[in-house]
């Protein structure tokens, strides 16, 4: 690696003093079992999120908390690493977020309200861009998705292509730069969540009964299972997925998640597992001491957190069964 | 009671033909009071039957929209849910039940966008989660049985407004109005008879009077 691994030292000291201050299981289970969304809010004003809980004004509006605290978490990060750019990568997510939603606002003929701080490129940039249809300032492959956003769309203004197209086009750039920067650590990441995208909506596509051809679109091409042997079981039954990814590494998630989808009909333990897979997957990259992996580690485990706060005053706010909610928390690692 | 009337033999008519009238039209009101509660009646079974089935369905599909919504952004799902592939069209007609006129929906989904063979999902599959798949889906089927509820329910509360209507009426005409005529024609008849007795002993009193002075 050409990189000088040292230059991490400072910022992995940090997280590590960060890491600490991740919200551990206790914490999550008390807001669990915390009998009302205030009290669950009481909680978390336990914690590093004291300040901002303290200025909020009502419950429901929990998510701003979260929204800042995802910005500023990056902001952090960003400052910290001797190599923003990779720290960049990971926020490129919600450049792609943004797009989407600048895009179906404009066809819609709506002003866009939806976006998200976290961005790489600032909003109103990205605004202009898509105003006048001009993305020389993006990125090669992001800027070629975006043409073609433009493009399909006049022919079929179907507004799943532009999600499908910019999804694809996420994956193949984060890939792209994780090959660039030549980690095999980031590109196992990426390859990981393309592939637990794919058997998602393998099943996904599969329950809409849609055909092949739909599939082949859906799903994102260069992953570990190839795309070509998912769609060619698009016809078989479910089980088949499960005898076919028996002797890969995501037997478990496969066998536990889709076998519980057949049965109970719902994805939310898939979806679980799925976001558990890649937490265990982080957890050996977390241990290095002189390398980007432990911020790359810590940025998923607060995007794990947010989720899992999410989950957890959304379920309080709307009086969901406990089961309900501790069956779809994520695992934490501390 | 009665109403002040004259009492005349023109009054008399006159009174004769209007409770004519009034029990006439107290029969057709009943009449119609009657068809009017039976088609109620029917569409009251059909609209808790059909309400009792879109409130099951529709709490199921937002059970599971509220457990999508745990697991994504706000921002992903409104971004997912930003651009309908569907577009309904409704056009409000007039049906005629007992001349109540109640709405009558006519609706056409067409599809926004010419692409995926008319895939109602209008996102894509890696930011949102498969509840949200179960959710739409429910909701995308349940909708011409929920504007076929709004029909229904909007019927039923006119009809029953107009049998409320009707029942007054027809209470009026029975209680009221009839035994009221009734009432002044007895009293008129009453009267009339009084004065013809009156007269006649008075042509027999002056009878009497002439003959004596004879």
């Amino acid at each position: 690696m050409p990189l000088n691994d040292t230059g991490y030292a400072y910022a992995v000291g940090r997280i590590r003093a960060l890491e600490t201050r991740l919200l551990d299981k206790s914490k999550l289970e008390r807001m669990i079992d915390a009998p009302s969304a205030e009290e669950a809010l009481k909680v978390l004003a336990e914690t590093e999120y004291a300040g901002a809980v303290a200025e909020l004004a009502d419950v429901h509006d929990f998510e701003i908390i979260l929204r800042d605290e995802i910005s500023r978490c990056f902001a952090l990060l960003l400052k910290m690493s001797p190599r923003p750019e990779l720290i960049g990568m990971m926020a490129l997510r919600y450049d792609i977020h943004n797009l989407k939603v600048l895009f179906k606002a404009k066809y819609l003929g709506v002003t866009a309200d939806l976006l998200m701080p976290a961005g790489t490129v600032a909003g109103e940039k990205l605004k202009t861009m898509v105003e006048e249809e001009d993305f020389r300032d993006l990125p090669g492959a992001v800027r070629a998705a975006a043409e073609r956003v433009v493009e399909e769309f006049a022919v079929n203004r179907d507004p799943q292509a532009i999600d499908l197209n910019l999804d694809r086009v996420l994956f193949a750039r984060l890939l792209e730069s994780a090959r660039a920067a030549r980690s095999a650590f980031l590109e196992g990441l990426f390859l990981r969540q393309i592939d637990l995208a794919n058997i998602k909506t393998f099943v996904r596509v599969k329950r809409m009964g849609q055909d092949r051809e739909f599939l082949k679109k859906a799903l994102l091409p260069s992953g570990l299972i190839p795309a070509g042997r998912l769609a060619s079981l698009l016809d078989e039954p479910l089980e088949s997925l499960i005898a076919q990814t028996a002797m890969s590494e995501y037997a478990a998630v496969i066998g536990e998640g889709v076998r519980d989808w057949l049965e109970k009909g719902t994805a939310a333990h898939l979806e679980k597992l799925a976001d558990d897979y890649i937490t265990a997957y982080l957890q050996w990259g977390r241990r290095s001491p002189f390398g980007f992996e432990p911020l790359i580690a810590y940025l998923w485990a607060k995007e794990i957190e947010i989720k899992n706060i999410r989950l957890i005053m959304v379920g309080k706010i709307n009086k969901l069964p406990v089961e309900a909610i501790r069956e779809r928390l994520r695992h934490v690692q501390l | 009671m009665e109403i002040r009337v004259n009492p005349t033999r023109m009054e008399l008519n006159r009174l004769k033909k209007r409770l004519k009238m009034a029990e006439r039209g107290h029969k057709l009101l009943k009449d119609k009071r009657d068809e009017l509660i039976r088609q109620f009646l029917i569409l009251v079974r059909k609209n808790k039957e059909l309400r009792e089935q879109m409130e099951k369905e529709l709490s199921a599909a937002f059970a599971k929209f509220l457990l999508a919504r745990a697991v994504m952004t706000a921002e992903t799902l409104e971004e997912a849910l930003m651009y309908p592939t569907r577009r309904l069209t409704l056009a409000v007609k007039k049906q005629n039940i007992m001349s109540v006129y109640a709405p009558r929906f006519e609706w056409g989904e067409e599809e926004s966008g010419r692409g995926e063979a008319g895939s109602i999902y209008p996102y894509g599959f890696v930011d949102t989660s498969a509840e949200l798949d179960i959710s739409i889906e429910t909701l995308s089927g349940i909708m011409p049985q929920l504007l076929e509820l709004a029909e229904v329910e909007k019927a039923v509360q006119l009809l029953a407004d107009e049998i409320e209507k009707t029942r007054r009426r027809v209470n009026a005409l029975e209680y009221v109005m009839i035994p009221k005529i009734r009432e002044t024609i007895r009293y008129i008849t009453m009267k009339l008879d009084e004065n013809e007795r009156g007269a006649l002993t008075r042509l027999m009193k002056i009878k009497d009077v002439v003959r004596a002075k004879m």
